[in-house]
């Protein structure tokens, strides 16, 4: 009687985490079967021959690109890695321009959504994108495997159904922000700080997180300030952070105004002797341009990059960069974004049935519970979802700016580890 | 005496909301004292650098408005265009050092090309986008400016680059001076000098020359003025010109206060210029000034002035908000703005 309880139990508990998982997906899709395979949501024919169309969605104009070209170059190495095809059919990427903004995440995500040979969609760079992206691609039984988009909101436990569709191959700020508070109270024995964010998901919950770890070590939080992306004037808004005298400033905003942030910082009375830190988004060579002679010193924090903290495969993926774009990485997130597109790889060769004819099939659902399950040595690090799609492993560093010549951009050079 | 309807209820519920947080945030922050003297001069003097910045662009929109009845969009692109031919002109004669040991010459030749850029630029969209729909009533001029202003957004993104270029910065435009104990950061007091300057210098030529009157003359009935043998055309382009002045030096000024340029930089100061012209008055050009001096400090005195007495958190996310409320309360009590009075009576 209790076995059947219990099986009872089990057999409700699966279909409620079943019922969860689809409820925010697949309104108007339902169960499927064509050709050889059947799904819950839905199942993509790729007829023979035809390629596999794997969707991308990073910022690809503007001041941030090179966060999101960076990041669509690891993807196509990783293509090039696996021979441009997948059980005989060649990859194509489709790279939508969602310019880092929530309007145009909606944009890119409903253009691809839109099209019924959408495998998977890699990307976004930004969490402002994959916020409202991420919902418009699971509506569609459609897979997004974000490659830098770090908003704790994203994967944390209580995430709404309509996300159950997004996994990321990049860490969570949960993690980064908790390694930012440390440094600065532990490293730069920093007491009082004043953040600022632009509004932005991945600023607003960056700077949240590591203003609440910070309290958590004895510091205190003068202020948490917030400009628009837009702002050029931050003169006012720095004068009145003068008056709080904090020891440092923590702007995790993105290149214009954390560029606009540093060079009045350094103009302002009552800030000369502030410390400044800023978020990953800031580690590029358009940075440095931006910010001028005030990024000597500036600090970032960053997951370590340094080679013994990487996968394996990480010398020769740089060395396989340098030869196909002529240049050393651009950003920082290439790595994450090649382990996502191996991911995405590796589960469509595992769930991926060819007929007899050469078509291919891809079970929608099939492929989530695949991205969801695989576990692979992955360039960046290990890579394996845990239930809410956090499937990448953090390993904190500090970086600092050595150089205000846009040229001598090279991640360990300039900006260089300086901790731990 | 007329009963007020629910609207004239709300509009002045609006004031009288408005004025109290104004006067109690007012007196809380001052009570506060949570900022010295000099930081209030620091606001102040920042306040009054962009407010000159806004005033030179609206001055364009403002006279475009004036003589066309068009609301050129396009107008903050323009001065875009302004900043990033200076930017071509200023990066090599910073790398050079010539910007750095001969500022006065340097700064000449940076204004010129930069002038010359967007008055071209300025004339060519009359010609080829405006003119043609100089007779058509209704929104499709309006729209036209804006799909000029796009044009040129994605021309400049597309020959430039999308990063953002950042402009020179020599070591003379890190001097400042202390005026009675107060820091004046000496790029500031250049920029609202010459700012000044050059805004006197066209109010002169609207006012005293024969081309101003003629101006003035077509803003008032065009059509009564072309029957009094006024060249239309002619004044329309000598409107464009003197706009395209003032965007190119507002487009150099702006980039050497901000240090950056980039093809989206224009929107944001185009609108909030365009917000100025509409609060001094549109078409007034003394108004234009006033419109852009104003909007400028009340962005920047604004947040901490009223809102930190009040306990408002990050109250600089709300500079807009402050900014544009004003501008609506002003537009409540004088629909015509601060010095529109005059226009609008001769054109009714």
């Amino acid at each position: 009687m209790r076995t059947i309880l219990n099986r009872t139990r089990s057999g409700l508990a699966g279909m409620l985490a079943a019922a969860a998982l689809l409820a925010g997906a697949t309104s108007a899709m339902a169960a499927q079967t064509v050709g050889p395979v059947t799904d819950d949501i839905g199942v993509i024919r790729i007829p023979k021959g035809a390629p596999i169309q794997i969707g991308g969605t990073w910022v690809l104009s503007g001041p941030d690109t090179a966060l999101g070209l960076d990041e669509r170059r690891g993807v196509e190495i990783a293509f090039k890695d696996a021979g441009g095809q997948v059980l005989g059919h060649p990859l194509k990427l489709n790279a939508e321009d969602d310019q880092c903004n929530a309007e145009g995440g909606q944009t890119a995500a409903t253009k691809l959504a839109a099209n019924p040979q959408t495998a998977v969609v890699l990307g976004p760079a930004c969490s402002s994108v994959a916020t409202p992206g991420a919902p418009i691609l699971w509506q569609a039984g459609i897979v997004e495997i974000c490659t830098a988009c770090t908003a704790p909101a994203l994967t944390a436990p209580g995430r709404k159904p309509e996300y159950a569709g997004f996994a990321r191959t990049v860490f969570s700020d949960s993690e980064q922000g908790k390694a930012d508070a440390t440094f600065i109270a532990n490293v730069m024995k920093a007491r009082t700080v004043v953040t600022i964010h632009d509004g932005s998901p991945y600023a607003q919950q960056l700077q949240q997180v590591m203003a609440d770890n910070f309290r958590k070590l004895g510091g205190t939080v003068l202020s948490q300030e917030a400009v628009a992306p837009t702002d050029v004037d931050m003169h006012p808004l720095l004068t009145r952070i003068a008056s709080e005298k904090p020891d440092l400033i923590y702007f995790p905003v993105f290149t214009a105004a954390a560029a606009q942030i540093l060079r009045q910082a350094k103009e302002t009375p009552g800030l000369e002797r502030t410390a400044l830190m800023g978020g990953g988004s800031l580690l590029s060579a358009d940075f440095i341009e931006a910010a001028g002679p005030a990024v000597v010193g500036f600090r970032i924090g960053y997951p370590d990059l340094s080679p013994d903290a990487m996968g394996k495969g990480y010398p020769h993926f740089v060395d396989e960069y340098k030869r196909a774009y002529g240049e050393a990485p651009i950003s920082g997130y290439h790595a994450n974004a090649y382990d996502g597109a191996m991911l995405a790889i590796k589960a469509i060769e595992k769930v991926g049935k060819t007929d007899d004819a050469g078509n291919l099939y891809i079970g929608k659902k099939a492929f989530r519970d695949a991205v969801f399950s695989i576990k692979f040595e992955g360039i960046s690090g290990p890579i394996a979802c845990d239930a809410y799609g956090e499937c990448s492993q953090f390993k904190p560093s500090v970086l600092e700016f050595t150089s205000a010549d846009p040229k001598t951009f090279g991640i360990g050079q300039n900006p260089k580890k300086i901790w731990p | 005496m007329a009963r007020m309807g629910a609207v004239d209820v709300a509009l002045w519920g609006m004031r009288i909301g408005v004025v109290l947080v104004v006067v109690v945030g007012t007196i809380g922050t001052l009570i506060k004292g949570r900022y010295t003297a000099a930081q209030w001069f620091d606001f102040v003097m920042f306040g009054l650098t962009i407010g000159s910045i806004y005033a030179q662009i609206a001055l364009g929109y403002t006279m475009v408005y004036g003589v066309l009845r068009l609301i050129n969009f396009a107008h903050g692109d323009i001065v875009m265009t302004g900043a990033f031919a200076g930017y071509f002109v200023a990066a090599p004669l910073d790398r050079s050092g010539f910007l750095q040991n001969h500022p006065v010459p340097g700064m000449v030749a940076i204004l010129v090309v930069a002038i010359a850029t967007s008055t071209t630029i300025a004339l060519l969209t009359e010609r080829i986008a405006y003119r043609p729909f100089r007779r058509v009533v209704g929104l499709a001029p309006l729209i036209c400016a804006i799909g000029v202003s796009f044009f040129l957004e994605q021309t400049f993104r597309g020959a430039f680059g999308s990063a953002v270029k950042s402009y020179p910065s020599p070591e003379w435009q890190r001097a400042s001076f202390n005026v009675i104990g107060f820091n004046v950061p000496g790029i500031d007091v250049l920029v609202i000098g010459l700012a000044l300057l050059f805004m006197l210098v066209l109010y002169l030529v609207v006012q005293r020359t024969r081309m101003g009157k003629a101006m003035r003359a077509v803003a008032e009935d065009g059509e009564a003025a072309a029957l009094m043998g006024i060249d239309v055309n002619k004044v329309v382009v000598f409107t464009f010109t003197l706009g395209g002045v003032m965007a190119g030096i507002a487009g150099v000024f702006y980039a050497f206060v901000y240090k950056q340029v980039y093809f989206f930089m224009g929107f944001t100061p185009g609108i909030k210029a365009f917000g100025a012209a509409v609060l001094g008055g549109i078409g007034s050009i003394p108004g234009a000034m006033l419109g852009g001096f104003f909007l400028g400090l009340v962005e920047s005195v604004g947040p901490s002035l009223f809102l930190d007495g009040i306990g408002i958190p990050a109250p600089y996310q709300l500079r807009d908000l402050i900014a544009f409320t004003l501008l609506i309360m002003v537009l409540i009590f004088r629909p015509q703005g601060i010095l529109g009075e005059r226009m609008a009576k001769k054109r009714a």
